[in-house]
């Protein structure tokens, strides 16, 4: 590659970072705005919620954020076999995560129907799971470009992207996990 | 020592300092999830949990999301 083209590719990469932060920051308006009326419709209350379950499901999603940053890393250094596994562990733990909150936190004795406590805890986790999903997508979209050879450690923006946005999710949920589960009093 | 021989063992070092940073940060982000655990059962205000949410998030977009790099200027990449 001339050094035009390796110059012209280096400020598009500049560019795609910058975009992608910037929709990051679109988004955020979305997650403050469910933090905000989790605090205007609760207060300083909450339900009573499984609170083994939610440090459970917060641990996975930190320990899958580590899975995914050590793949990026290992990408960077030319290890795309690492990548690879490390991609596939982080999406194995996203889904644990769905597993945790679609399939046992919205099965407790709280519904959709329960007044503010209901549709704030399934407005903030639904629209959270459907970026977890959103994620596990990326992920294995990702391990499959990485399996046909399509990157390497000086043409990674498929993995950083998909690298920035999966810990983009799990910076959320470490603001929702505190907002959900942990503070104010507990309602029966 | 050859050239060869010593620029692969500087890329193994690098790489397994950059693998260690990730282990610290994973061990930083565990610790203060069991401390915000921890202190929601004090009657503690709010605002201590939310200042430990801060401090997690600025690991992760410090060490993860590589925040830093974004300020690089343009023409660092021409």
């Amino acid at each position: 590659m001339s050094a035009a083209a390796t110059a012209a590719a280096e400020r598009q990469l500049y560019r795609n970072k910058w975009g992608l932060w910037l929709f990051f920051f679109s988004e955020s308006f979305l997650f403050a705005g469910l933090l905000v009326s989790r605090f205007y419709l609760w207060g300083n209350t909450r339900p009573d919620l499984d609170q083994i379950l939610g440090l459970t499901v917060t641990s996975i999603l930190l320990l899958s954020s580590f899975f995914v940053n050590r793949g990026e890393m290992l990408m960077k250094f030319g290890d795309r076999r690492g990548m690879m596994n490390n991609f596939l562990i982080a999406a194995f733990l996203g889904l644990l995560f769905l597993v945790g909150v679609i399939g046992f936190e919205w099965r407790g004795h709280i519904l959709p129907t329960d007044g503010a406590y209901g549709a704030v805890l399934y407005g903030m986790t639904g629209m959270h799971a459907l970026h977890v999903l959103s994620g596990i997508i990326f992920l294995l979209i990702a391990w499959n470009n990485a399996r046909k050879g399509c990157y390497a450690p000086e043409s990674l923006w498929g993995v950083q992207a998909c690298a920035l946005w999966w810990h983009y999710v799990d910076l959320v949920w470490v603001f929702f996990y505190p907002a959900l589960y942990l503070m104010g009093n507990v309602v029966p | 020592m050859s050239y060869q021989k010593k620029n692969k063992r500087t890329i193994s070092e690098k790489k397994a300092a950059v693998l260690r940073a990730g282990v610290t940060v994973l061990l930083g982000l565990a610790v203060l999830t069991a401390a915000e655990y921890w202190i929601s059962f004090l009657e503690t205000p709010n605002i201590a949990l939310f200042i430990i949410a801060l401090f997690k998030a600025g690991l992760i977009l410090q060490t993860f999301m590589h925040i830093n790099g974004l300020w690089a200027s343009e023409e660092d990449h021409e």
